[in-house]
């Protein structure tokens, strides 16, 4: 059986690879249909922010490319609430179907994966 | 115990010399390494350009020593080296780009290495920031 | 299942402890490194958050790291060797490195 593995995406999109290459290990995790989930914590949060114009900075749609998640078979997301509320999104519908966990929720999310990288 | 061990820093980031040391004590312990993969700025710890003063240690050159003295699987992941400039002579030629420096004993290829040596090893450990 | 969660980053200008420690489980471990180790200066803003991990045997330090600093660490916390590591690492059942 294969292991699960958890991708913690912890930093904010258009400042870095960070992002888009968490995203690159889901997506080659995902074409090797390995159950995966991702988790947006911290300023990962600010991946979900709706209606954003990357194009503005001259980068590519990052978030269009999350949007494909789930056709490569993940569709486990997860956003952490507390990154959201710190960040004023608690009422912000996000572009992304993502579940909102608490504390204890991503506690008992981390215990269910097998493997777990955070970048 | 088998361990696949990622590298997400480069040669001069602590946590480079950091895994190279927990590498060294996997074996030292008896235990494999089914893979080493380097991602993100961790393509940079397999770079073959890197001149460190010589009262400090090179850490890419210990990489070297150690993939090569264990004969040890060390995949650099190609997306991430290529956008970062490293390369290989296939890659540089490739792509018309002046320098190769990425050299033997390191392989370029997928992210699908890393899942394949994150599922058959017992852990997986990753290291980087700093 | 209980993870061992790795921080080396300095606890004073980054937000991972804060984040680890609000999602650390009641088995978990905390391993410091690199500059990580900082926290455990018993005076600063980051230790007191840290005396419960340190308090039931979970918090540990990469000995190197504690040493190169200067730091002096209490007794609870535990110095680990790179064999120590790898040891530690196999007694979890997985490893989540803050990078």
């Amino acid at each position: 059986m294969a292991k699960s593995m958890l991708i913690i995406t912890r930093q904010a999109p258009w400042s870095g690879l960070g992002p888009r290459e968490a995203l690159d290990i889901a997506l080659a995790g995902g074409a090797f249909d390995l159950p995966l989930a991702m988790l947006f914590l911290d300023d990962g949060a600010l991946q979900l922010l709706p209606a954003q114009q990357p194009a503005a900075v001259q980068q590519k749609n990052l978030g269009a490319n999350l949007q494909a998640l789930p056709m490569f078979g993940i569709d486990e997301l997860y956003v952490c609430g507390s990154s959201l509320a710190e960040r004023g999104l608690s009422d912000t519908p996000l572009a992304l179907d993502a579940q909102i966990l608490d504390g204890a929720g991503i506690k008992a999310l981390i215990d269910r994966f097998d493997l777990v990288v955070t970048l | 115990m088998k361990f696949a061990i990622a590298v997400f820093a480069p040669a001069h980031a602590p946590s480079s010399r950091r895994a190279l040391l927990f590498a060294q004590a996997v074996l030292a312990g008896g235990h494999e390494i089914t893979r080493l993969f380097f991602y993100q700025d961790g393509v940079h710890s397999a770079s073959s350009n890197v001149v460190t003063p010589q009262d400090e240690q090179d850490v890419t050159a210990l990489w070297r020593q150690f993939v090569t003295d264990n004969g040890l699987d060390a995949v650099v992941c190609i997306a991430a080296a290529l956008r970062r400039g490293v390369l290989n002579s296939e890659e540089a030629q490739r792509y018309g780009r002046t320098a190769v420096n990425l050299p033997a004993p390191w392989e370029l290829s997928g992210l699908g290495q890393l899942h394949e040596a994150a599922q058959v090893a017992d852990r997986f450990i990753s290291f980087g920031g700093q | 299942m209980a993870t061992l969660h790795v921080l080396s980053h300095s606890p004073f200008t980054d937000g991972r402890l804060q984040s680890c420690l609000r999602v650390l489980g009641v088995a978990d471990g905390l391993l410091l490194c690199g500059d990580a180790v900082h926290a455990l200066h018993t005076g600063s803003t980051a230790w007191p958050a840290l005396l419960e991990v340190a308090q039931s045997g979970r918090l540990y330090a990469l000995d190197e790291d504690v040493r190169a600093r200067a730091i002096a660490a209490t007794e609870q916390v535990q110095r680990l060797d790179y064999p120590a590591f790898v040891q530690l690492s196999i007694d979890f059942d997985k490893v989540n490195t803050w990078l």
